[in-house]
This record gives structure tokens, sequence and C-alpha cells, in this order.
């Protein structure tokens, strides 16, 4: 460890405890949480000196830029080409789940702020095109195992919102009654497995769900999403080595956000593209713009028919950001401004908005249909979460076991 | 009816359940080709080929933690970990995932998986490869674990096992493969009912509480004190988790002393464990005679040496040997109405 992040480390630890709410976290957030001085400073030292309004009003200002889904954006990054084999009206529900995405994280930010739900929220801003974009390609009974920030491998595959607000808020009508993990998107009827929060869990279960497909002759897929970090992890390598032996139909989607929770991507790997990795389990791996909607469309696309056609796995890096924390009480004191400004000027929502127009897609009315509806939906959503009840402590006790048992008492304790 | 060894009737067993059943399939480190180092899934790919019998790569983590999404898509699927001393790679995907999955999902996704392993000590397999693990498990609601210590009950178990919808650590005592025979019936329906335990022999004296090899430890025993006049009930637990404490308790409140026995160290075992489930809670148990059997605090339990000191070896051998537990059984009775939680021979 250098002696860089030592300091900063000992920073992290004298900073002040994780805040439940939005007030404590902005007054006593360290001064890079504004300033972005992530490595120079000792940040233990600085006193607090930007504002609660600094703070909240910086966050503000990203999240009234991420809704402005048709905002100006860099000339460099517009997008050109096609998406193959995707007729006109996928490509505008594509845009509307996008927009459905990004409207409804703003939204749970401002509920968590508002202290409407517990716990705390897992921001995807920034990383939609990612998850979505494959899993709105794939069959209903196809398989996804998402990470804990794959709001949009839920979204893309068609949840519908109030599962998801209901997960947000923990309650009963969550597919799990309100008994696991907030935020912990999931849906049975959807093929999305439910996230385990160790890292990797999904990856390994994604894997089995592969060679449970091809044993028992179904024509199935499956997807697993990791970040960067997880590329780390064990599994990933037992993972991906195990489908590369028995050609798994599998479709694997790092997002590299260059950063796992605070550490910087040259911390994880001293690889510059992590689709390399694909190269030691003998299967292809590509790296392209995670924030380009008609680069993920492609390659995703390929990737999936390579794996229902029998030919194996593909590996596939997206590269893209996290315009937010690792979760709303992360003020991600450890990256610098420069660099967030930089990742959303490439935000994939603009860009693809833009393609659309050129397309001849998309126009005002077209868009004022799109934004009007997903409002809807997510008002709707929210009602639901917080018109459903939250889960009474006796309703955890049940289904430990399927099987009963005679010396089993789940109150008793053994 | 021919007589089979305890190996034998695992082998038939998954020979015949997955002959039943389209949706398992074998997973494992050198169970294929080579048929397992025990040779446990002999003849298994010949009969069900490569699409259903596994040679896994080893990775333990990947051959506990694929079961998950393979029983989520409708397979039933039996990984086997080599040893039980390699399990542990695999802990956070049985403990965190399979174990869990059914409760995390609200009972949306039961996972119907049989983990099996080779553990125990006695055959001079040295520090990794005799322990009796078993314990660290204990503390896992959502788990279950049974051990059998015959024939008819490891083909019984397995099979109760394999057609369960709860996930099972089943533990085989490497000792046992080949050092006991018995018929197994004709009836290819048969189980052993899976979290009941078995009153091996009746008694009135004192209550021997044990499983795997050490439960015929436990049987020489009693045979040897019914000579003195002493008559030892023997409890033979097959299921480790839930444990049977009904059963466990029943026996105890009629004999009034109980000695547990089992291979692993007594710290955090499954003696102080069911020593905790006879004398917590009741004041009329709490009166009673408790004593565990185990071995000292070394880290290689069962163990026919590994290179440690003379004494603890000499320890082990004694445990193994059964003169230990006659001389607990022994004395347990000679101090009736004293409690004791952990009663020390080996030292």
């Amino acid at each position: 460890m250098t002696e860089e992040t030592n300091r900063r480390r000992r920073g992290k630890e004298e900073a002040p405890p994780a805040a439940d709410t939005e007030a404590t976290l902005a007054e006593e957030a360290p001064e890079s949480a504004q300033e972005g001085e992530y490595e120079t400073e000792d940040v233990a030292a600085a006193p607090a000196e930007g504002s609660k309004g600094d703070f909240l009003s910086e966050q503000r200002r990203r999240e009234s830029l991420a809704i402005d889904v048709t905002r100006d954006f860099p000339d460099k990054y517009r997008l050109s080409g096609a998406m193959e084999g995707c007729s006109d009206e996928q490509k505008l529900e594509l845009f509307e789940r996008l927009v459905k995405l990004r409207l409804f994280d703003a939204r749970m930010r401002k509920l968590f702020r508002q202290g409407r739900f517990e716990g705390t929220y897992y921001s995807q801003i920034g990383q939609e095109a990612c998850d979505a974009v494959l899993t709105y390609q794939m069959k209903r009974d196809d398989f996804v195992g998402p990470s804990h920030r794959d709001l949009g491998a839920a979204v893309g595959k068609g949840v519908p919102l109030k599962f998801l607000t209901a997960q947000v808020y923990n309650r009963v009508d969550s597919p799990d009654g309100g008994r696991y993990t907030a935020c912990h998107y999931w849906h049975p009827d959807y093929g999305v497995m439910q996230p385990a929060t160790s890292i990797m869990m999904n990856w390994i279960a994604a894997t089995g769900a592969a060679f449970g497909y091809k044993m028992l002759g179904k024509d199935n897929v499956a997807a697993a999403f990791g970040g960067d970090g997880a590329t780390a992890h064990g599994d990933f390598h037992e993972g991906c080595n195990f489908a590369g032996v028995h050609r798994l139909p599998i479709v694997y989607v790092i997002q590299n956000n260059l950063w796992a929770e605070s550490l910087p991507l040259h911390l994880t790997s001293a690889l510059e593209n992590l689709s390399d990795r694909a190269k030691a389990f003998g299967f292809p791996g590509v790296s392209i713009d995670g924030n380009d909607v008609l680069a993920v469309w492609n390659a995703t696309r390929a990737a999936l028919e390579r794996a229902r056609s029998g030919e194996g796995p593909t590996l596939i890096e997206m590269k893209t950001y996290r315009w937010f924390g690792h979760s709303d009480i992360d003020p991600a004191d450890y990256r610098s401004d420069d660099e967030v400004e930089a990742w959303m000027a490439k935000d994939p929502l603009p860009r693809f908005s833009a393609w659309l127009e050129d397309e001849g897609l998309l126009d005002d009315e077209t868009l004022g249909g799109v934004v009007e509806r997903v409002e809807e939906e997510i008002e709707t959503a929210v009602d639901f979460a917080e018109s459903s009840a939250k889960p009474g402590a006796e309703t955890f006790l049940s289904e430990v076991y399927a099987e009963s048992y005679p010396g089993f008492d789940v109150r008793a304790g053994r | 009816m021919a007589s089979l060894s305890y190996i034998e009737a695992i082998n038939r067993t998954l020979h015949e359940e997955m002959a039943r059943d389209a949706t398992t399939f074998l997973i494992g480190e050198d169970i294929g080709i080579y048929g397992g180092v025990f040779k446990a899934t002999r003849g298994l790919l010949q009969e069900f080929g490569p699409e259903r019998v596994i040679d896994s790569p080893i990775s333990e983590s990947l051959i506990a933690g694929m079961t998950v999404g393979a029983a989520m898509v409708g397979c039933r699927p039996l990984p086997e970990i080599q040893f039980a001393d390699f399990i542990s790679p695999a802990f956070d995907q049985i403990v965190q995932q399979l174990a869990r999955f059914r409760w995390r999902t609200n009972g949306t996704y039961s996972m119907p998986v049989t983990i099996r392993t080779p553990y125990g000590g006695g055959v001079g397999g040295g520090v990794f490869h005799s322990q009796s693990n078993e314990a660290w498990f204990m503390n896992v609601p959502g788990l279950v674990m049974v051990a059998p210590s015959t024939v008819r009950d490891a083909a019984g178990l397995l099979r109760a096992a394999i057609r369960s919808e709860d996930p099972v650590l089943y533990w085989e005592h490497k000792k046992l493969y080949r050092s006991i025979k018995d018929e197994l019936p004709e009836d290819e329906e048969f189980v052993t009912a899976i979290g009941e335990a078995h009153v091996a022999r009746e008694g009135r004296d004192v209550t021997a509480i044990s499983f795997g090899y050490t439960h015929h430890l436990a049987m020489t025993a009693a045979e040897r004190l019914a000579e003195d006049g002493i008559e030892v009930e023997v409890i033979d637990l097959r299921t480790l988790l839930p444990l049977d404490t009904p059963t466990i308790k029943e026996s105890v409140a009629k004999t009034g002393k109980a000695v547990i026995v089992h291979e692993a160290p007594k710290i955090g075992g499954i003696g102080g464990e069911i020593a905790a489930v006879l004398v917590v809670g009741s004041l009329v148990l709490a009166c009673l005679a408790v004593a565990v059997v185990g071995t000292v605090a070394w880290p290689v339990d069962g163990s026919r040496g590994g290179g440690e000191g003379g004494q603890l070896v000499q320890g082990s051998r004694r445990l193994r040997g059964g003169i230990a537990l006659t001389f607990l059984a022994v004395a347990a009775l000679a101090v009736p109405l004293r409690r004791r939680d952990t009663f020390d021979v080996l030292n």
C-alpha cells in the first residue's frame, strides 16, 4: 500500500461514520467530497468547509442533468452506426426502458434523502446501458444473475416498477415479502435471480443455471453481471473457467466503472482491458464503450447468439461510470470532480436519444409521451410501495426449511 | 440377497436415484473417469454419460455454488466434495447461498441439493484427509446434515437426501466405507427418515449418543458394560442438523445420564450442543450427568498420526479403541446427580 493510500485510509477511518440522512452526511462530509481532492490532501485534517448547501446543490445539479435525457453533449461522443436486428419499435421501447431506469433512480435518491425508506440506496445512474440493453434482448425465462447495482437487469427484462419500489422499501409486496435486502432487485416470474450481497455469488449461480439449461436440453441462456472489482474474486475465475471447459450458454458482463467501492481500478488489476481475462478461459472477450447503446446492443446480441447456438460463453467488458457514491451514504470523496464531469459528458442517454433523433425515430412529441408514461408508472409504483405493509417479524419465521423435522423449532432457536 | 459394504450402498443408491430422476447430476473432483478417489461413484459415468457426471476442475466453490443456479432451473444436483477437509472454499456457497436461499426468497425456490463428502479419521490420511469438521456447519439454520453409521442408513439417508427439497450435507465416514457390510432391503423406495435419531440399543442406566464411526464404539462399549450389568441405551443420531432433540431428551429423561461421543474436538462441537439441549432450560435434566467425549483441542482430530506429539496421538488412539468411552460411561455412572458439561478423560 502506498503512503498516499495509507493516508487516505487513515483519513477515512477518522472521518465521521456513515450517516443515515443527507443532513449529517452533507455537514460532516470531508472537504474532498465537494472539492474532489481525493488523494493529495489529508482529508481527516481538513476542516469540513463545504457547507450542506454546496454538497446538496452539487448532488441536485447532477440529478437534474441526469433526468435531462436529451441534453447536449460533446460531438465526439455522437453515436453512429446501426443496431443489428433491432426493429424501430424495439429501439423506442428500449429507449423508454432506459428513461424509466434513469427517472426511477433519480426519484429514489430524492425519496431516500427525504427519509421515506430505510437503509441505503445504490444508484445506478450512468451505467444503465450495460445491463438493461442485454436483458431486454433475453427471453422471459432466460436466467439473469444480477449484482447489487443492477436495477437495469430487472427493468430491461420487463419487471414492473412496483415490485422494484416494494424492494427498495422492503415491503410485503416485494417478491420476498420484505424479508430480504433493500435494492436487491429480483423477480422469479421474469427470470431475474435474487442477487447476493457477497460479490460473485450470482456469477457462480448463473454459471450453474447455464449448465442446467444445457444438461436439461433447454435452449435458454444465462447472463451474469459483475463489476471491475469482482474480477479479482476467485469465483469469477472458477465460474468462467468451468463455462469455458463446458462451452456453457452464458454471457458474462463486467461493468467496469473504474471503482470497486473505493478501490481504483489499478489496485484491482494490472490489466488495461479486463476482457483480456477471457483469454485465460478459452473464450472470446471484448471491451466496449458501455455508454454507447449501439455498441452494447451489437456486442450483447452477438454474445447471446453465440450462447444460444451452443458456441459457448463470451466476456464483455463495458467501460462505464457511476455518477454517485457506492451507495447514497457514500460521498465518493475518493474521486475527482474532473473525472466525474468527464464521464457525465459520456452519458449514455443523451447520446442514444440524439441518435434516435438522427434516425428520425424520436421527436419532442414522442419523447413527451415516453416521459409521461414513465413518470406515471413511477408515481404508481411509489404509491404501491408506500401503501404496502411493512412485514411483521413473525412473517420471517417461515421457510427456513422446505421439509419438517421433529427436532426443529424456529422459535426455540434450534 | 447380497451383502453390501457401506460404500457399495452409496454407489448403488446413486445408480438407482440417477436412473429414477433425469434431473439429477453428479459434479465433483475425479468422480467420473476415475470413479472417485474411494470409488463411491464407480460406473456412474459409464451409465449416465458426461452430461450428468461432471469431472470438475479443482474448484470447490464452483462445485457447491453452481448447484444454486442449476437447482433454480430444475435440476437436482449431487455435488461431491472429495474430502471434507476440502470443503472450506465451498463454505460461503453452502452457508450463505444454499442454506438460506429458500428463506431469502420467501419459499419461492427450494434447494434440493445433496452434497456428499467423506470425513473422519483412522485411515492414516494425515492432517488434510482426516477431519470430522461437521460442527463447522452446526450454526446454519436452513442446512440439513446427515451422517450414516450403518450400511442401511448409508443407502436410506442418501435416498432421502436426494429426494428432499432441502440442501443436505451428507457425511460419509471413510473408515466405514469397507469395514462394515449388511444386506439392503429389496425395496428401492427404502428410505431412512431425515431428522429422526435411532435408538440402536435400549438400556436403562446411561444414554450413549453418537454417529458415524463412533456409533460403533458406543455399541461395543455397551456390550462390554452389559457384562457388568450396566445397560447402555445407544442413540445413533443419523441426522446432525436439525438434531432430533425429542428422542435425545426422552432417552436421557429415562436413564438420567448421557455420554456424547464424536471424533471432532469438543470445543464448539456437537457434543456441547447436545449437552446444551439437555441441560439448558430444563430444571430436571440439569441435575443429570452429561459427559462429552471428543478429541483434545488439536487440529488433527481422528488422524492416525500426522506427525504431532506422541501423547496426543496416543490419546486419539485410546478414543478410537473405545477404551475412553467405556471409562467415561462408567465414570458418568459413578457420579450421578452431578452435572458435568465436559469430562475430559484424555487429559
